[in-house]
This record gives C-alpha cells, structure tokens and sequence, in this order.
C-alpha cells in the first residue's frame, strides 16, 4: 500500500506573513515556510492564493516558478477560487516530481475545476458536497459519483481525483464524525483515493487541544483508509501521530529512530 | 478480451555502489523491479557473485578445490588463482587469521596481509571485499587499520555492526573513502536502524550497503529470505530510502558448515562426496538468497561460483 502523502497547508494567503508576501511578490517567506513544511515530511505544498481575483495569473505563476525552482520541483496543489489563476500555474508548472494538484472541485458551481484538471492531465481534489454540508453519506456518495462518472467521461483515472469527505467541525457537529469517518471507508474500499482538510474538525476549540484533537482525528482517518491530508507538517505531534499509524499500519518498516526520519 | 501486460516498476529504485579500482571495479544495485523479474524491466545491473578465499587459504581435503589452487601457495598466488574462476565477479578476504578465537593475528599483520591480497586482486582485474573475524570488538580495530592499508582501492569491508558501526564509519568511509556493509543478523527492525544511525554520520548513500545475515538452506533459511525480501519491498514498494541500499550476502561460511557440508563420506557413505554436497548447500542457498532479493552473494567453491553465475547471466 502506498504511503500517506502530506499536503503541507501553510502557504496560505489567510496568515498576513503570506497575504503581504503574495502582493509584494517577496520570496522569502514562501520559501522559508516552503522548506520547512518540507523537511518536516510533507511530499506536496498547497499554495493558496485566496480568491485573487485581480491578479491570481501572475500571482500564480510566480508562485509555482519560485516555489519549483528552489525547491527541487516540488509538486503543488494550486488552490484559488480564480479558474484563470490555476490554468496560469498549470502553463509554468514542472511535473518532475509529481502532476499538479487542481485544489478544489466539487459536484456542484466548480464541476468544472474537473474538466480543468482533465484538459491538463491534473489530479482533482474532489469535494464531496454540492451546496454547503452534505446531508449524510447517502448524499456524499451521490457527488462522489457524479464527480466520479464526470471525470471518467472526460478520461480521467479516477486515481486522479482525490475525493475530499468533507470535514465537519467537532464543536456543534459532533455526532456526525463517526459517520464522516465511515464515508473514508467507503471511499477506501472502492479503491478511491482520498484527502482531507483534518484540522477543520478542531475549528474553534482553545489552542491547547486543537493538537490532539488533529493527531487523534487524523490517526482514526488513516486506520479508514486517507491516503492523503492537508495539514501542517510542523506541527510534531501529529506528524508523530502520522508516522506511528504508517508503522501500526505496516506501510513503513519500524526502526528505533523512526519519529526522525 | 486481450490480455494487457502490465510490467511492475516501481518509482523507487535501489541505490548502485561500486566497489574496486579503475579496470577492476563492479557496481550493484540499480534495481527498480523485484529480483530476477527482468521480464518486468531490465536490471541496469546483474547481481554479483564473489568467491571467497581466507588468509588461511583454502581447505585442501577436498579433492577439486585443492586442484584448483594447486601451485598456489602464497596467500597472493592463492588470490590471483581465486580471480580466474569463471563467473567471479570479485574476490572476498577472510581475515580468519585475526580472530581472537583462533590464531588472534594482530591487525597490523591481519591488514599488511589484506594489502598483499588487494595488490594481487587489482592486477588480476577483481575488486576486492574483505571480510573481518565477526568479532565485535576485534573489527572495530582490525576494519580502520585494513581501511588505512588499503586506501585508495576502493574495498568493500565487511562488517560494521550496531556495536562497532561508529568508529568503522568514521575510519572506513569518512577517512579512508572505502565502502562498507552494515550487518543486522536477521534483524529487521535493526537493518533499517543501522541504516539511519549511518546516514546520521554524514555516511551518504553509494557508501554502504546491508549485510543483513545469512544461513544455510534448511538451517534457519526462510528468516534470512523473508528479511531479504521484506526489505526489497520496502525500498521498492513503499520508496523507503533507509533501505534502498544494495544487499550482499555471504553464503560460504554459513553453507559449508552444516552438517551436511561437515561428514564424512566415511561416516555417511549413502551421503555422497563431502565435496559435492558442500557446492550443492553453496547453490541452493545463493539461488533462494538471490531470488528473495539480495545484490550480491559469496561463495567459495568454484564450481558454485560457476553455476550461480550462469544462473543469473540465463535469468538476465
């Protein structure tokens, strides 16, 4: 089975240190929190750009050349509102190390981020959810589908889409995570890749226990099936959490000094 | 509906080291299918096989090998012999001299002899593996003081273990620029540790390989094979770059000192010629270690380095 593949969240333009990086086209900081999302282990950087509605093509390319160029190709998942600005990171993006990663489409207004990644041999994180939460698993199933059948009709493998569950914050929807982890089952047992925005579920709580909330949460995913998460890969605990569960899982052999490697 | 070959490649690959001096120098590893499946893609190289000579020179009761070194007295006529066996990739030293359970040579005497055995070797177009006594704590001096002796050729030196792999990384690699095996003895847990611990040092991939254990066929084999092929997975499979090192397996002594290998003819007359079943443990084995995954065997027996030899030239 294939190792669990980290996508590294922390360039994103919702941290100031990033939004002032982004406008003043200021490498630094990008590269920094680049660097260290990759030391820590995470095998993809989400770069989010924001709705970036005005600039987002010229954002995007610089952002995917400067991140590639010193970071020995790192592959990317382009995550923005602006379909213009992904199609600009895609026309600068180098596939040595991995395809682009389209970030997000979902079964309903961006249907067509599919139909992005399709014409750009792309993989496509794929929402499971048309407006808003989805009801139960019956309805994540039915987009998961539909997105599923849309992507083989414009010749996407389906191992291309990583279907996205939906995360649901614990604080005011705690009785629907035991299902949302059965729906990582489901999507597991059809063979399906999958990804998810874990630290979502931790939204809102106090700052001391979000930590263990994530690791726990990610760990119960991974034992479902995950085969990826975006999360931050600095944070120790969860990517000792991670590399612990890729050792209870056996798809990473034990050795004493595992947590360093 | 048409049957659809899919070759197994996998995007990882194991790491090639090479051994030796210019015009008598070998590389194995490279590997980016299983063993042998070269119907999947072909092995950039061949696995290697080596044939084994001691310090104390070869075991002559046994009628074809005492034919093959004959004339050969001098432990360098002996190595120069060992380098025309057909089939042999390199030559590999024990210093079984310098065990302290045995004549407990020192290791000045132990490494001026591996000297006069890697001068022979290099004229005589092999690279060269020196094995040392096993002993833990001998090795850790016996190693460095050969790696001096020998700088510049290149040697694979055999083996730092968990107790001793500090100083013999430092003294082999770092100062002297020779190639090491690291052994784990069925361990492994330990196998992929010992890894890490060297990479730790500032040890680079291309600079090591695993040594990780041996046993003959019958005796405790299918630990070794299933060790040697979990591995293999792992660097392969699953991209584990703590195992992508090339793995070299020492058959000789473990195979020639089974029962099997040990009576007599005179004891066991229904057996056979000791000889005979001694080249049959050497084959069995080195074919099973070679199937499960290992880079590299040793063998000491003409005859077997001939026939592992031609087993993995017809599989190529």
């Amino acid at each position: 089975m294939d190792k669990f593949i980290i996508i590294g969240e922390r360039i994103h333009c919702i941290s100031p240190v990033i939004r002032e990086a982004l406008a003043n086209r200021d490498p630094e900081p990008l590269l920094a929190r680049g660097k260290e999302q990759l030391d820590s282990g995470a095998t993809y950087l989400d770069l989010n750009i924001g709705p970036a509605e005005r600039d987002g093509e010229d954002i995007m390319k610089w952002g995917v050349k400067l991140l590639q160029e010193n970071l020995d190709n790192v592959p990317l998942a382009l995550d923005t509102a602006n379909r213009k600005a992904i199609e600009a990171g895609i026309s600068v993006y180098d596939r040595t190390k991995g395809k682009p990663i389209v970030n997000s489409a979902d079964a309903g207004d961006r249907l067509d981020y599919i139909d992005l990644a399709a014409a750009n041999d792309a993989i496509a994180i794929a929402l499971c959810s048309k407006q808003g939460v989805p009801r139960d698993n019956d309805e994540r199933m039915q987009y998961c589908q539909e997105m599923l059948e849309h992507a083989m009709e414009l010749g996407m493998e389906p191992s291309d889409l990583w279907f996205d569950p939906l995360t649901l914050v614990i604080k005011g929807m705690q009785e629907k995570q035991v299902e949302y982890l059965q729906f990582i089952r489901q999507l597991s047992d059809m063979g399906l890749n999958s990804t998810a925005g874990l630290s979502n579920a931790s939204n809102g709580m106090p700052k001391e226990v979000r930590p263990i909330v994530d690791s726990v949460l990610t760990a119960m995913a991974i034992e479902c099936g995950l085969t990826s998460a975006i999360l931050n890969p600095n944070d120790k605990r969860l990517m000792g959490t991670i590399k612990t569960a890729e050792i209870i899982m056996n798809r990473s052999l034990y050795a004493d000094s595992y947590l360093d490697i | 509906m048409t049957f659809k070959r899919e070759p197994q490649v996998f995007g990882a690959s194991i790491t090639e080291v090479e051994f030796g001096t210019e015009g008598a120098s070998v590389v194995f590893g490279g590997a980016n299918t299983l063993p042998l499946y070269n119907f999947d893609a072909q092995a950039k190289h061949r696995a290697l096989v080596g044939i084994e000579i001691s310090d104390k020179g070869p075991d002559r009761s046994l009628p074809e090998l005492s034919a093959f070194y004959s004339g050969a007295e001098s432990l360098s006529d002996i190595a120069s012999r060992a380098c025309t066996a057909p089939g042999a990739d390199f030559v590999s030293l024990v210093l079984e001299s310098a065990d302290p359970n045995g004549d407990n040579a020192t290791s000045e005497d132990a490494a001026a002899l591996a000297k006069e055995v890697a001068v022979a070797l290099a004229a005589g177009g092999k690279p060269v593996v020196i094995q040392g006594t096993g002993n833990v704590d001998k090795d850790q001096e016996l190693i460095p003081k050969v790696a001096e002796a020998l700088q510049g050729m290149n040697v694979l030196l055999l083996s730092a273990k968990e107790e001793n792999y500090k100083g013999i990384a430092v003294a082999a690699v770092t100062a002297y620029g020779q190639k090491i095996g690291a052994e784990s003895s069925v361990d492994i847990n330990l196998a992929k540790q010992l890894n890490v611990l060297i990479a730790q040092m500032g040890i680079k991939p291309g600079s090591y390989v695993m040594n990780l254990g041996a046993a003959a066929a019958g005796y405790g084999f299918e630990y070794i094979s299933s060790t040697i092929e979990r591995v293999k997975l792992a660097a392969l499979s699953q991209n584990d770059d703590a195992l992508q090192m090339p793995s070299i397996t020492s058959v000789a002594e473990d195979a020639w000192a089974v029962k099997e290998a040990v009576v007599s003819e005179d004891d066991f007359p229904e057996w056979g010629p000791r000889e005979e079943r001694g080249i049959e443990m050497e084959i069995s084995t080195a074919a099973a270690a070679l199937a499960a995954g290992t880079d590299a065997v040793i063998l000491r027996h003409p005859a077997s380095v001939k026939t592992i030899a031609d087993m993995v030239a017809a599989l190529a």
